[in-house]
């Protein structure tokens, strides 16, 4: 008696442990690697931020979330109406949306939001807001100063992602750190500086932007985020399984990923662009149909093959391909051609001499071509210097280091240089060529009236954004006719993963990262 | 004993304050700002001036020094420019790190690097020693990069016997401690083996040998104790070095501390992290020198002596 009452009583207790442990033991795990420039983001803090990681844009969800194709998709605005003077936006908020402390999400949060702007670098984001008016709980009111055609945009970034302003307040420097509160579809658990992020689902979570097939709640329960400088670990790490995708992967790890059968890879525009750009104040580019000629010596198709395998595009604006801003008339692109250069350098009295350099007045066409110490940069650079060379240039390459070429470029003393700029807003335009950056953002020291006119039309002329991409288009296309630059590469963002541990959904549309991850699953 | 280490401490005061400002002029004096990393796309002209008014960088170098220093004597570090949290927490997040892999490298080397200097005396030309100061050779001219990677790819990914990053648990320090301290193993046997085979020759042990000592118990005993000397130099002089010589060791295995925060801060231009990280080694330095010092005023009462 007493014997089968001891295994009655063993048998629950097992019984009672197992179910315990059962969740735990069921609980879905995924392990991701940061890209490289993510890695030590101090803190989750969008608003006094300088820098946001991936893992971000899970903690916090934005007004508007943008697509890699550039259209806007309602996610806490579900929808909005901009007045036809451009001097208010209403939005209307969508209800049933909790903070992570189950704080409610409505139009007063938006007009305490706001204001926390004030004195952080990404005040300028919403700066043309004159006021935040709260029309009912779920419908918000911005007054504006000026109108703002790029407000939208604005919303979409994720230094305008939306906090708790009751927490943010409360918390003061340590926000972000110690504790971080979104109404995204994950909960920040731990955060090491420079280490990992350790998040968890917020089960609550329904509010998914049409952008992913599961609206909420997420179907892995914890994701962990590590940071791994060196690219070479990082992927070691993917092929031992200590984490299940790396967010970024460079081009040179594309043969061996393709070759392995339990690695994926996912591919996504990207919003990178390198090109070639002079300084139109030193000579020889002073002389137009030298910019034109250095300009079409580039050849954009050798460039990808040769050094990109093939992978990402070539790019034959200042814009990336999925801007409107970057449909300029044909005639405005650059593209390669080595006749053109050579017949524009005769014009311009540059004689081809013996060794295949051109002469003028007994002076060779010779240049210094600035890059980054970089690697990659490096190789870039050479092949540009090789066609050059072959439409009679004499380039000669000087390095330096990341940090310091900007401060070189202020000194006004280069020629040329090979660079890049990820950045998907057309008023990258006005930052790389506006009159009153000369030297750096500037590097070529291009200042023409016409362009500072149109230019001020695009930035600040524009009542909505139709007109703004008019104005930018125009802006665009002189920019393009003074060939202060050659453009050169459109990468994509790649990421690999293991396929033996994640279920990636139908590739119907190509999501970015934090729609994504709701699809995204682990196999059993 | 006391009076002597007085007496080294206050020389360190000059030194200190010597080494603060070089650090500080250099690194401002050297191209770059860290407001090209605050200001982005779509920000106005205009906010440069304001940036650089509200972290006080308008103002004329030496005044900025003074202010500085006037803060770090009262242990106040500042805050992070581009990073925007305090100093002390980011080194304070950093360090254990630091110390945890640099204390267990030089544990390691110093170990290893004595016992094989023994062993290369004790063999001295013959192939103990011949074998042992060609891996000498090895380790101090690899560099630990390529070596963390070698690693890497047979301890972990082929053997699979330790992960390939990471901090987790005591396994995540085997590779990196391995890593640093085969260069500083090297450099400990080739001055241990050096300096045993020195004080292997003096009179004094030839007195020994004469009072029939065994060899053994004669090197160990008593040259050891002479020929640990230098050695005892060379590891004080490293406490500075393991807090922040170990950067691409850091990268590699992808370790949070001291190193990676630094070149991280250096190419943001963060002032207020690269300084007080710099501050912090070269103090590690002078006290390292100071620890050394002392060391051998025990291990050689001459020194002592020759101070009082």
């Amino acid at each position: 008696m007493f014997k089968g009452c001891k295994s009655a009583l063993m048998a629950s207790a097992i019984g009672v442990s197992f179910l315990m442990t059962l969740p735990s033991a069921m609980a879905k795990e995924a392990i991701f690697a940061l890209p490289a420039p993510e890695v030590g983001v101090p803190a989750y803090n969008p608003i006094t931020g300088v820098n946001t990681n991936s893992a971000n844009g899970l903690i916090y969800d934005k007004l508007i979330e943008r697509a890699v194709d550039q259209t806007y998709h309602g996610h806490l605005a579900e929808s909005w109406e901009e007045a036809p003077d451009g001097m208010s936006w209403t939005f209307h908020l969508r209800k049933g949306v909790k903070f992570h402390n189950g704080d409610a999400f409505n139009a007063q949060t938006i007009k305490d939001w706001i204001p926390l702007y004030k004195g952080t670098e990404s005040e300028y984001m919403v700066a043309s807001i004159a006021s935040v008016e709260v029309v009912d709980d779920y419908t918000v009111k911005f007054v504006m100063k000026t109108p703002d055609p790029n407000l939208l945009y604005n919303f979409s970034s994720s230094f305008l992602s939306v906090v708790d302003p009751k927490v943010f307040k409360e918390l003061g420097a340590d926000y972000g750190v110690t504790e971080a509160v979104g109404t995204g579809p994950y909960k920040l658990e731990s955060f090491t500086v420079g280490q990992e992020t350790v998040l968890t689902r917020n089960d609550d979570y329904t509010w998914g932007t049409d952008l992913s097939a599961n609206r909420g709640p997420a179907k892995i329960d914890k994701l962990t985020f590590r940071e791994i400088p060196e690219d070479s670990t990082a992927f070691l790490e993917l092929k031992t399984g200590g984490v299940d995708m790396l967010l970024s992967v460079s081009t040179d790890y594309l043969p061996e990923i393709k070759a392995q059968a339990d690695l994926g890879l996912i591919s996504r525009p990207g919003t990178d662009l390198s090109y070639f750009v002079m300084n139109v104040t030193k000579e020889p580019f002073t002389d137009i149909r030298v910019r034109e000629a250095a300009a079409k010596a580039i050849n954009q198709a050798e460039i990808l093959s040769s050094i990109y395998g093939g992978v990402g595009s070539t790019a034959d604006t200042f814009l990336i391909s999925s801007l409107p801003e970057s449909k300029v008339k044909p005639e405005y692109k650059i593209a390669y051609d080595p006749e053109k250069a050579g017949k524009l350098l005769d014009e311009a009295g540059w004689v081809k001499g013996a060794d295949g350099i051109r002469v003028k007045d007994g002076k060779p066409l010779a240049i210094a071509l600035w890059t980054q110490s970089d690697s990659a940069f490096r190789r870039l650079t050479e092949v540009v210097q090789a066609e050059l060379k072959a439409v009679g240039f004499d380039a000669t390459i000087t390095t330096f280091d990341s940090s310091m070429i900007r401060d070189e470029y202020k000194k006004d003393v280069h020629q040329a240089a090979v660079r890049s700029y990820e950045w998907d807003n057309a008023d990258i335009i006005d930052w790389f060529f506006g009159g009153d950056r000369l030297g750096y953002p500037n590097i070529s020291m291009f200042n023409d009236p016409k362009a500072e006119a149109l230019r001020a039309k695009a930035m600040t002329g524009s009542k909505n954004s139709e007109e703004r991409t008019a104005n930018f288009l125009a802006y665009h296309e002189y920019v393009l006719s003074q060939f202060p630059f050659s453009p050169i590469y459109q990468p994509l963002d790649l990421s690999a993963y293991n396929k033996t541990k994640l279920v990636l959904p139908d590739e119907k549309a190509v999501p970015y990262f934090s729609s994504l991850i709701l699809d995204l699953d682990t196999k059993e | 004993m006391f009076t002597y280490v007085l007496k080294r401490l206050l020389t360190l005061v000059p030194v200190f304050l010597a080494v603060s400002f070089v650090i500080f002029m250099i690194l401002h004096l050297i191209p770059g700002n860290p407001v090209d990393n605050l200001l982005r796309v779509g920000s106005s002209p205009d906010m440069r001036a304001e940036i650089e008014a509200k972290y006080g960088l308008d103002r004329p170098l030496l005044v900025q020094y003074v202010i500085w220093l006037f803060h770090v004597l009262q242990g106040d570090l500042g805050t992070a420019i581009v990073a925007r949290r305090p100093v002390a927490t980011i080194i304070g997040g950093a360090l254990p790190y630091s110390l945890q892999l640099g204390g267990a490298a030089l544990l390691f080397s110093s170990t290893l690097g004595i016992l094989l200097g023994i062993v290369a005396a004790w063999f001295r030309d013959r192939w103990p020693d011949q074998a042992i100061m060609g891996g000498v050779l090895l380790g101090s001219t690899l560099p630990s990069f390529w070596m963390g990677l070698l690693f890497i790819l047979f301890f972990a990914v082929w053997l699979g016997w330790f992960p390939v990053s990471g901090v987790r648990g005591w396994q995540s320090l085997v590779l990196p401690v391995l890593t640093i301290g085969f260069g500083g193993t090297a450099l400990v046997t080739r001055v241990t083996r050096v300096a045993m085979v020195d004080a292997g020759g003096r009179d004094f042990v030839l007195l020994l040998h004469a009072k029939g000592l065994s060899p053994l118990r004669i090197a160990l005993g008593h040259v050891l104790r002479v020929a640990l000397l230098p050695v005892v130099t060379i590891l004080s002089l490293r406490i500075g070095w393991i807090l922040g010589g170990a950067v691409t060791v850091e990268v590699v295995f992808a370790r949070p501390g001291l190193g990676t925060t630094l070149i991280k801060a250096l190419s943001q231009h963060d002032y207020p992290v690269v300084q007080a990280c710099l501050l912090m080694l070269s103090v590690a330095v002078m006290l390292g020198t100071l620890i050394g010092d002392v060391l051998q005023a025990l291990l050689d009462p001459r020194m002592r002596h020759g101070h009082r």
